[in-house]
């Protein structure tokens, strides 16, 4: 409060420049956003609402044509194709979030037992895969997973896989490039809650007589479910839009929500029924986003686990 | 005793998964150096798919487009981005809730959404104006969006880790605004700045989603490169040039591990 004591004049006068400081040093980037991202989606938005033209692209009068044909009634009527793709969507965000979780929980605890000295080198160990392109990982399990390479030919021996058809396509190649793709994300905020780890309660457990199980239940699950969450959001909300995977490891069976979406515009095919999909996107990540803030603020701490 | 089966468990399992996230990069790598063009069998060292980068025109041009992309979006994201950081900083006592949404909107957002969002409206302003033709213009403008908000919380956070009283003392010591910007302002936060501006151009470096869909029919980038060639059927001259980009990579990781080491000491 520098302006006590000073006329209301000179008060209201330093409000303005106040004002104006925020507006110069704001209002440039959030034009930038408003112009390039904000516009763009709504855009998009009201493009769903549209009724699509002969080129694909959206026309005047307005309907809801699109959430017909995105919940799969076409002109030859009801099909499952579009209904099975959103279901898939769900079961492999489900799936691969549930697997990321199980591996990088005991990954993210014995990193934050090793020696202080190791941990950064083991936390970048863990990170610098996903620094390398997307597009370059996912086509290194494509060299892995396809016909003929060893892993391929073990689960041929086991009798997984039909002969000569290889890991990938599939939705098996789809699963396993997601887990990879989002353990980074999941390992580094369980291990940021490992670090901050409270042993006392852990002690006080065990001189209770707690078994291991309770001991952990009881007293350290509670304590990293923050940065659990903080991870199942980094993951989960991605991994429901993801593209690059499904469309290289998953093949025509192997399609996602993502590549329904994309494949309206590539194509020119629909543009509407691409934005009712890409509104769909929007409604899931909101509701993760929202699920977490009032989990994160339930769990007290709020503030640490929004991003 | 039974705690040390544990323990070794974890190791155990510790470099399983190392060997999860490193394997397919491996394969990667080894192919890039094999003699035959096979992707399943390994017959003998060559540098051939090396020598054939060299020569071809179509990934040079993508690593110019990747390059200029990343540089040029990532000094605008920097103009642009530590104006907010600041602005944000020194107005944080006001209700700045919308900003905050603003600045999180794009972090947020899925990819494929913001790729397809921008994909629309630049092809819909092109189609009544002529402006925003698909190509790097465009893409450097979806680019400088994804960067904005990770600057600007870059700087903010440095800014709220300063003593308060430094801009009491700045105030006094210099005369100008503009002083104080030069003097005070830049050289306190250029740590914030670097990391900044090397996030930004990573950032940049790997999107494809974004660039896929903002991209003109010249304007393709590495990785868009190396899509259309996995699309188009795999040649081993991917595997040359993702080595490359794995290269660059560990030499970013190695310059980390050394960075965060000094600061330890």
């Amino acid at each position: 409060m520098a302006y006590t004591g000073v006329t209301p004049s000179a008060r209201s006068r330093g409000m303005v420049r106040e004002a104006r400081h925020l507006l110069l040093t704001v209002a440039p980037g959030a034009t930038w956003i408003v112009i390039f991202l904000v516009l763009p989606s709504a855009y998009l938005m009201g493009v769903a609402f549209m009724t699509n033209g002969p080129y694909g692209l959206p026309e005047m009068p307005l309907s809801l044509e699109s959430f017909r044909r995105l919940a799969g009634f076409g002109f030859l009527g009801w099909s499952p194709g579009n209904l099975y793709t959103l279901l898939r969507s769900l079961w492999q965000t489900l799936v691969s979030t549930g697997l990321v979780v199980i591996v990088a929980y005991p990954i993210a605890y014995y990193i934050s037992t090793c020696r202080a000295r190791w941990r950064p080198i083991m936390l970048l160990l863990v990170v610098v895969p996903s620094w390398t392109n997307q597009v370059i990982r996912t086509f290194g399990w494509m060299n892995l997973l396809a016909p003929g390479t060893p892993l391929s030919n073990l689960a041929e021996g086991l009798g997984f896989i039909a002969p000569n058809m290889g890991l990938y396509p599939s939705n098996f190649a789809v699963t396993l490039g997601l887990v990879y793709n989002f353990l980074p994300f999941m390992v580094l905020p369980l291990y940021a809650a490992f670090e901050k780890l409270d042993t006392a309660q852990v002690e006080a457990a065990q001189d209770l007589f707690a078994s291991p199980v309770r001991a952990f239940w009881h007293a350290v699950f509670p304590q990293t479910l923050p940065g659990l969450l903080a991870g199942i959001v980094l993951v989960a909300i991605p991994a429901f839009g993801m593209y690059v995977i499904p469309e290289l490891l998953g093949g025509g069976k192997g399609m996602m929500l993502g590549n329904l979406v994309a494949n309206q515009f590539a194509g020119g095919a629909n543009w509407p029924l691409g934005a009712a999909g890409a509104i769909l996107m929007l409604i899931a990540t909101f509701i993760g986003l929202f699920a977490m803030r009032r989990i994160g603020k339930r769990l007290g701490g709020g503030e640490e686990v929004v991003i | 005793m039974r705690k040390r089966t544990f323990k070794r468990c974890l190791t155990g399992f510790w470099w399983f998964t190392l060997v999860f996230l490193y394997l397919p990069l491996a394969v990667v790598v080894l192919f890039s150096f094999n003699a035959s063009n096979s992707a399943a069998t390994f017959t003998g060292i060559s540098l051939r798919w090396y020598g054939r980068l060299m020569g071809n025109e179509e990934i040079l041009s993508a690593f110019a487009n990747s390059m200029i992309l990343a540089i040029t979006s990532s000094v605008i994201a920097l103009g642009i981005g530590c104006r907010i950081g600041y602005g944000m900083y020194r107005h944080r006592h006001r209700k700045l809730g919308w900003l905050i949404v603003l600045i999180y909107l794009p972090i947020v957002l899925p990819d494929i959404v913001f790729g397809i969002s921008e994909m629309a409206f630049f092809v819909q302003i092109h189609r009544l104006t002529g402006l925003l033709q698909p190509g790097l213009g465009t893409m450097i403008i979806a680019h400088v969006t994804f960067q904005i908000p990770f600057v600007a919380l870059i700087v903010y956070s440095r800014f709220v880790g300063l003593d308060p009283t430094l801009f009491e003392a700045a105030k006094d010591l210099y005369a100008t605004p503009i002083k104080r910007v030069v003097h005070f302002m830049l050289p306190t936060i250029k740590p914030a700045l670097i990391s900044a501006f090397f996030l930004s151009f990573t950032l940049s470096v790997d999107d494809f989603v974004i660039s896929f869909f903002t991209a003109g029919p010249e304007s393709a980038t590495l990785p868009i490169y190396i899509w259309g060639a996995i699309k188009k059927g795999v040649s081993p001259e991917i595997n040359a040039i993702a080595t490359l980009m794995i290269g660059a990579v560990a030499i970013a990781a190695v310059i980390s591990l050394v960075f965060s080491r000094r600061r330890q000491a």
